[in-house]
């Protein structure tokens, strides 16, 4: 099987050369193989997070490489990062991020505004998304009205709508009870189901014990402590 | 719609979130804007009139003086005066100033002669026969007049005439006709009891413009007592008054501190943590920084322009419609060299650039600006 992303010796360095600097994500070699459902586990401050958003264009490595679709973007200027990122990957914050007083299409549409793609092909796409994740009768609604569970799903949404090959979440479950993980849980397993590849960050052993979890990586203190296959 | 009407449609919804803060600094904005448009429009109906007003007028107009007073003139000087060469034609005026204790107005009382052949009637015509008198618009309506209507204008028991409206006017010029009461020589001479042979004053016309100052001198050294007012002389003490070029240069100066202080105040209150993590989650979910500064320069233009069109607008309606009246009593000395005056609406296209550039575009790149660190940094810090 092909990796989507693979990384060779990544870190990522904070406030180099000051009194603060950290070292959150060192020396990092690791592949995602495409249509596979990857768990990167670890303490809180093992550099999940950071990490997550090495391999996903938010940022750029102090060191290494980092290969999309076996292309190097640790280097690639900001606006090329940008394309890739809105090409290949749908994101599911933490704390969701929606854009509050705007409603749950409108979220839902916000990536596809600056794109060239028509409005109707824009709708639909939209429609059909809220329809899987059951958030047709919420389409109107501000998003600030809705429950933590819900929000979430809208946040699936919009990481959807570009139609990425890859899904990253980043403790997905933190803000939800057990009932509302197993849901996201479905909801992630389906979109495997579907070809997509999935990596989510995450403490929880709720996610990592799922014998549907394809690999696991497990890091310490910014450097991966074991890779396994399961 | 797509692309950049998406953004475009976005910012407006932007806008609408955010709805107390953007309409606040509009409305500042629009106040501003309308101040200072105000008095540009003001001073230039005020420069178009007072030119206007000497373009009709003749090149010379001679005053009889005597002991520095402006006196009636002998007509017998126009056999005289066209002896000179150079000299065109050459017309004796009759008029005086008449104050109406009914209406507490000052009107002009003019006779109606050849230097008035600007003066358009809109309704009727000008009077042919004793009796007759045309009125300008500001004395039809101060006295609630009109055609076929009398009008009795009285200086005392001795000196009345009753007059019958033939006609209301206007001309070009606002300054010029509002209040202008236009009767027959006959009358006009019988209403101010003035003896036969004079006039009020003599106007020259001069074939050769270049020739006007040589004509001048002559004038003066033949009837010494006489005052030749120029064309010249008057256009050149006008623009000096309107010295707007420094006068400009002022209230632009003045708008664009404004308009700097309102933007100031609007970015101090500005792109605060909230705006800076909606910009950082557009990033994170794929839109590049151009499409955020293009988001950020609509929303600068939407604000900016709209009030500087509704500030425009208001500006227009005060000075032209309600006749400047909040700017009067700033502009005290205006009126009392304009009695009465309700400026045309002229305008200076130039001017509204100036201001235009003065306050709209640094608002625009006041919005583009502080933004800009915002959106070209890595999105990552939305992750946490
Ligand atoms: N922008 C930053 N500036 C400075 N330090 C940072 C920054 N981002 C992360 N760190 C530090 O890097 C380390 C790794 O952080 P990261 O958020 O990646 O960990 P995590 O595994 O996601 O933790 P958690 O489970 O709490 O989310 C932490 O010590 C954190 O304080
Ligand atoms: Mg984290």
């Amino acid at each position: 099987m092909d990796a989507v992303i693979r990384t060779e010796g990544v870190s990522k360095v904070f406030n180099a050369g000051l009194a603060g600097e950290i070292r959150a994500v060192s020396g990092v070699s690791i592949e995602i193989l495409r249509g596979q459902i990857t768990v990167l586990k670890g303490p809180s401050g093992s550099g999940k997070t950071t990490l997550l958003g090495l391999i996903g264009c938010m940022s750029r490595p102090t060191e290494g490489k980092i290969f999309v679709e076996g292309k190097d973007v640790a280097k690639l200027p900001e606006r090329f990062l940008t394309t890739v990122r809105r090409k290949t990957f749908g994101f599911i914050f933490q704390h969701f991020n929606l854009i509050r007083g705007l409603t749950v299409r409108e979220n839902v549409m916000l990536p596809l505004y600056p794109t060239e793609i028509d409005g109707k092909q824009m709708e639909r796409r939209m429609e059909e998304i809220l329809e899987k994740l059951e958030l047709t009768a919420k389409r109107g609604v501000n998003v600030g009205k809705l429950s933590g569970g819900q929000q979430q799903r809208v946040a699936i949404a919009r990481a959807m709508i570009n139609e990425p090959a890859v899904i990253l979440a980043d403790e997905p479950t933190a803000h939800l009870d057990t009932k509302l993980s197993e849901d996201f849980l479905n909801i992630v397993t389906a979109l495997n189901m579907d070809g997509k590849t999935i990596v989510i960050a995450t403490h929880d052993p709720l996610i990592y014990d799922k014998p549907y979890i394809d690999h696991v990586i497990e890091m310490r203190d910014g450097a991966v402590r074991e890779a396994a296959r399961l | 719609m797509k692309g950049h009407g998406r953004i475009i449609e976005y910012a407006l919804s932007t806008l609408a979130r955010r709805k107390f803060k953007n309409f606040s600094v509009a409305a500042v904005f629009s106040v501003l804007i309308a101040v200072l448009s105000s008095i540009l429009f003001l001073m230039h109906a005020y420069k178009t009139e007072t030119l206007k007003l000497l373009d009709n007028s003749p090149e010379i107009i001679l005053q009889n003086m005597s002991g520095g007073r402006h006196e009636l003139i002998p007509t017998e000087y126009i056999g005289t005066l066209s002896g000179i060469a150079g000299v065109g034609q050459i017309t004796p005026r009759y008029w005086g100033y008449y104050y109406d204790s009914l209406t507490s107005a000052n009107y002009t009382l003019m006779a109606f002669d050849e230097t008035m052949r600007d003066v358009k009637p809109i309704d009727g015509r000008m009077p042919a026969a004793d009796g007759e008198c045309a009125v300008g618009r500001g004395v039809a309506d101060l006295r609630q007049v009109g055609i076929k209507d009398d009008i009795f204008l009285t200086l005392g028991t001795e000196q009345n005439v009753n007059l019958k409206i033939v006609g209301t006017f206007t001309a070009n010029s606002a300054i010029l006709t509002n209040d202008l009461v236009v009767l027959t020589k006959a009358d006009l001479i019988k209403f101010f009891n003035m003896p036969a042979d004079k006039a009020t004053d003599i106007t020259i016309e001069v074939n050769n413009p270049a020739e006007v100052s040589m004509v001048a001198r002559k004038i003066r050294r033949t009837f010494p007592d006489s005052r030749p007012i120029l064309k010249n002389e008057l256009l050149r003490t006008y623009d000096n008054i309107f010295n707007w070029r420094g006068g400009i240069v002022l209230i632009m100066f003045f708008g664009a501190i404004a308009a700097f202080m309102i933007f100031v105040w609007d970015k101090a209150t500005g792109i605060n943590a909230e705006e800076r993590q909606e910009i950082g989650i557009l990033k994170a979910i794929g839109w590049e920084t151009s499409d955020v500064l293009q988001l950020k320069f609509w929303e600068g233009v939407v604000v900016s322009l709209s009030s500087f069109l509704t500030g425009l607008i208001l500006a227009y309606m005060h000075v032209f419609y309600f006749h400047a009246q909040f700017l009067a009593p700033v502009l005290k000395g205006w009126s009392v060299l304009f009695p009465k005056f309700e400026p045309m609406p002229y305008i200076d296209i130039y001017q509204i650039f100036v201001l235009f550039f003065l306050t709209v575009v640094p608002y625009v790149a006041a919005c583009v600006v502080p933004s800009w660190k915002a959106a070209i940094s890595d999105p990552d810090s939305v992750m946490r």
